[in-house]
């Protein structure tokens, strides 16, 4: 054992030292993964971050020989319960195994078999392992299932996956991957599929159970808040390389080598205003493993690049303070004296001190879907017809040139709502208005001027895009389409866009399959732009994207609107991203608007009980920060038929405060109440009230 | 504190088919001294100790190199084992008390347990070193304080008159434990540690305790 100190009983449960794995392909083969080099002892979370590319995942399926047909451990070894894995047959590693090593993985669907009840799933765990009776093995996924808090145990073992909601479904798996109380749990990338709230509550229970199975995790994440919540060790992963290893707070207090410095400088944080919390994406792009630059891996993209570093490549050091890091001069780089090179400076902020002129009035705009029951009556059409009310009574407007953001969780109407906007869907009843237009009728009585003011960036570019029309093809469409721009000039028009997006005019002949996931977003964010639209509604356009491609494509955007003045609607899910990003932001549940106003505002006291739940389960990239801990019980109740009164009140943490523990918000709707800024709570408890709540997020330099 | 709160958990453990040699390896290399022999499921099946790894010579043939070579390569672990269904193997559920395992251990004369749940499945190991890591943490080492041993007769109220003193001046305990005095039957010793106070002021406070003196007072 070279790295165990002797103080840790048994020594640590993985251990992974000098570890490379290749690919063999076509004429050659590449290294994913160079000299990774890590620990982790029981009880212990390591967490791997980096951007997309960099061999996070192929350091977790090296470990569990999951590299497919073309892969290999090419030097080094993995050491699991001391014990060496690399170079064993597949029996022997299985048995070697056994059952415990565990993996929970993205996407908790996948995971899952839908063909079969969750109940026959688990206990497979156990009578195929353990040889339990069918009746034990049930009584231990209750209890399981019961530890990991699923609501109504017993009877989610009888349901089918899909009958369960996502933050459940992965509960389950989570459930499924510690029945055999495994030594080491692989989780790679847990919680991205699933919304703040779920989120939040599955971070807690890791950590939990962390503490009381002394299981050792392997926390794969690219979203360095979660991170900084579960693990108490990082790792920083770039190009295939470990090139900065420490605590969890020495890596956002004190971060050495120049890619982690970059990565969390492209992190919107919450807490700081808009005017101030500038995005910093890192230049370039993480080098294909087949093209890595000679010297140090980050030397192209790093600010610090000296002759050296294109020289020598450097070593995996210890620093005095225990950091590990591989850089040259990490001791004399001082990130606070960093400025931003010209080409990613962001754009300023515009300052249009002009009368406010609302471009998009929206007045009680409902939209409800009827639901088709399967009884007799219904196949006849004679009962009452029964709706989903996906919107219920939105009311806003957004002045010319300003930025509305729209947060809530999954299912509670953002994006109906802006497809009702764009005309995707027609209103149920209300007024909407954009530049004195009304736009709630069919969009085939709309013409042809205002589908053109009207576009939209979607949230996936992969699947919104022609794969067989060429970049500037499909940019050049709605410019021919809508004859904003001549014949002739379209070229010329779509390479000025294309820079504008800083994508160069080589990118004109070029397909969708040719670019990278940034670029798509770009492409799409070009094409949105291209028939010169006043209003750009954004449906989560930066919430696949890695953070340094995030950062970028954000501060595109504003530089876009800075051009050309353009007016957003843009949904996100991340509370922080829509901070940096909007003017006004309004907060959505279960169809209905909670709180609108002011992004400073939203985001400061008085909130709105549902805004604090929201904002107390969002993930902050700083250990130190002191965060209130707000979890809401139960799901979100079915839009069918949405809770009498206030829609919050199944699931308010807050009702207590009001007389008779809140009776009034189950009977009667609550009222606007309203400052003179147009910050609008949606609550019965009145302003003065919730101005005495607890900031829910201090930070050393101020409360949020 | 119970043997699931003191035990190592996930412990290595090697599977009853393997060579004696790889498993000789395992033991020198994670500087173990135990490992818990399992078959399918985490089942326990026998114990390996440094112990088994002295062979009788009388088990080979000849002692010529090419004999112990020959044997050794294929010896394995099940054949050098502490067996459980021979009943050499003591085990201790993770739910008993710690004084419960260290009893075991002290009347065979054993280093470690392997510490199994309901089925029999190897849950963690327990050996001296955590019973003594346990001693350490009951004892309130690894904070700063006084630890004081205080000689009482062995009657009623003597250790409410004790923390009574403590509590009346807003003194906390870290660690507790308690004996029966040595060679004076009659009498128990107490161990308090003490934490942010000075030697002077506990000395003040305790001697006033009636019937109860201060056996030994330390800094540690």
């Amino acid at each position: 054992m070279t790295r165990t100190n002797g103080k840790v009983p048994g020594g640590p449960v993985l251990s992974v030292e000098d570890l490379a794995v290749a690919y063999k392909i076509r004429g050659g083969e590449i290294e994913a993964v160079q000299d990774v080099t890590f620990d982790i002892q029981r009880g212990e979370a390591h967490g791997i971050v980096g951007e997309s590319g960099c061999g996070k995942s192929t350091v977790t399926w090296a470990i569990l020989n999951f590299l497919g047909a073309n892969g290999y451990v090419k030097r080094g070894g993995i050491k699991f319960l001391g014990q060496e894995l690399v170079g064993r047959s597949g029996e022997e590693l299985r048995r070697l195994r056994g059952d415990q090593i565990a993996m929970v993985y993205q996407d908790p669907m996948q995971a899952l078999n839908p063909s079969m009840r969750l109940g026959d799933q688990m206990k497979e765990v156990l009578t195929v392992h353990r040889g339990l009776s069918d009746k034990e093995a049930e009584k231990r996924c209750i209890s399981m299932l019961e530890r990991v808090y699923m609501p109504d145990a017993a009877n989610v073992m009888h349901r089918f996956p899909h009958q369960i909601s996502g933050g459940q479904q992965q509960r389950v798996v989570i459930a499924m991957a510690l029945l055999n109380n495994p030594a080491l749990l692989i989780m790679d990338e847990p919680t991205t599929a699933l919304d703040v709230t779920v989120e939040a509550a599955v971070l807690d229970l890791i950590a939990e159970l962390r503490r009381d199975f002394d299981t050792g995790i392997l926390f794969i994440s690219h979203n360095l808040g979660v991170v900084a919540r579960v693990c108490n060790k990082v790792g920083v992963m770039y190009a295939g390389e470990m090139v900065e290893v420490a605590t969890t707070e020495d890596i956002y207090k004190n971060p050495q080598h120049p890619y982690t410095q970059g990565l969390i400088r492209c992190v919107p944080k919450l807490g700081s205003d808009k005017a101030s919390s500038m995005l910093y994406p890192i230049r370039g792009r993480v080098p294909p493993p087949n093209n890595r630059p000679p010297g140090c891996v980050y030397g192209p993209r790093c600010d610090y690049f000296q002759d050296r570093c294109r020289e020598e490549r450097p070593e995996l050091r210890k620093l005095p303070n225990g950091v590990e890091v591989r850089c040259h001069f990490a001791e004399k780089i001082d990130p606070s004296k960093w400025q931003p090179s010209e080409d990613i400076l962001p754009p300023k902020v515009r300052q249009n001190g002009d009368k406010e002129e609302y471009i998009i009035e929206v007045k009680d705009l409902k939209k409800y879907y009827e639901v088709q029951g399967s009884s007799l009556k219904d196949v006849f059409g004679m009962s009452e017809p029964r709706y989903v009310k996906a919107v219920e009574n939105a009311t806003f407007n957004v002045p010319k040139g300003k930025t509305l953001g729209i947060v809530g969780e999954s299912g509670c109407g953002k994006s109906t709502l802006i497809k009702t906007i764009i005309g995707l869907e027609d209103s149920t009843s209300g007024d909407a208005e954009f530049l004195g237009l009304d736009i709630t009728g069919d969009l085939t009585t709309r013409t042809e001027q205002l589908i053109q003011e009207l576009q939209m960036v979607f949230q996936n570019p992969d699947s919104t895009m022609n794969p067989s029309y060429t970049v500037g093809q499909q940019i050049g469409r709605p410019m021919l389409r809508f004859g904003t721009v001549p014949k002739g000039e379209v070229r010329n028009e779509v390479i000025k866009l294309l820079n504008l997006m800083r994508l160069g005019a080589n990118y004109y002949d070029r397909l969708p399959r040719q670019l990278s996931g940034g670029e798509k977003q770009r492409v799409g964010i070009a094409r949105a732009l291209a028939s010169r639209p006043d209003l750009v509604l954004c449906d989560e356009p930066v919430s696949a994207l890695d953070v340094s491609v995030q950062a970028a494509v954000l501060n595109l955007l504003l530089e876009v609107q800075a051009e050309y003045g353009t007016t957003m609607i843009f949904i996100a899910h991340d509370l922080s991203v829509v901070r940096f990003f909007s003017d006004y932001v309004a907060v959505m549940y279960l169809g209905q608007i909670m709180e609108i106003g002011p992004a400073d505002a939203i985001y400061a006291l008085p909130y709105h009980p549902y805004t604090e739940a929201l904002l107390s389960a969002v993930p902050i990239p700083d250990p130190s920060a002191k965060q209130k801990r707000i979890r809401l019980e139960g799901t979100v109740p079915s839009a069918i038929s949405p809770p009498q009164g206030c829609r919050f009140n199944t699931r308010c943490p807050r009702r207590q405060l009001l007389p008779d523990g809140g009776k009034i918000c189950e009977t009667e709707t609550p009222p606007w109440q309203e400052d003179e800024r147009g910050h609008r709570i949606f609550c019965h408890i009145p302003r003065e009230t919730l101005l005495t709540f607890e900031p829910v997020i201090q930070t050393k330099e101020r409360a949020v | 504190m119970l043997v699931k709160d003191v035990m190592t958990r996930h412990p290595i453990m090697v599977p009853p088919e393997m060579s004696a040699a790889e498993a000789q390896h395992i033991m020198t290399e994670n500087l173990v001294r135990h490992l818990p022999v399992v078959g399918d499921g985490k089942k326990l099946v026998g114990l390996v100790t440094n112990q088994c790894f002295a062979m009788k010579p009388d088990t080979m043939i000849s002692l010529s190199v090419w004999e112990i070579t020959r044997y050794l390569s294929n010896l394995k672990v099940q054949k050098i084992m502490l067996s459980v269904k021979e009943g050499k193997v003591y085990t201790i559920n993770f739910g008993k008390t710690v004084e419960q395992a260290a009893r075991i251990m002290t009347e065979h004369k054993i280093g470690c347990l392997p510490v199994v749940d309901d089925d029999g499945v190897v849950v963690g190991i327990l050996s001296e070193i955590d019973l003594l890591r346990s001693l350490q943490e009951m004892l309130g080492l690894p904070t700063k304080g006084v630890r004081v041993t205080m000689r009482m007769p062995n009657k009623k109220g003597q250790f409410a008159a004790l923390t009574g003193a403590l509590a009346q001046n807003d003194l906390g305990v870290m660690g507790i434990g308690s004996f029966p005095t040595p060679r004076q039957p009659g009498y128990y010793d107490i161990v308090v540690k003490i934490p942010e106070v000075s030697i002077e002021q506990v000395r003040d406070i305790l001697s006033q305790v009636p019937e109860q003196e201060i056996v030994d007072i330390h800094e540690e």
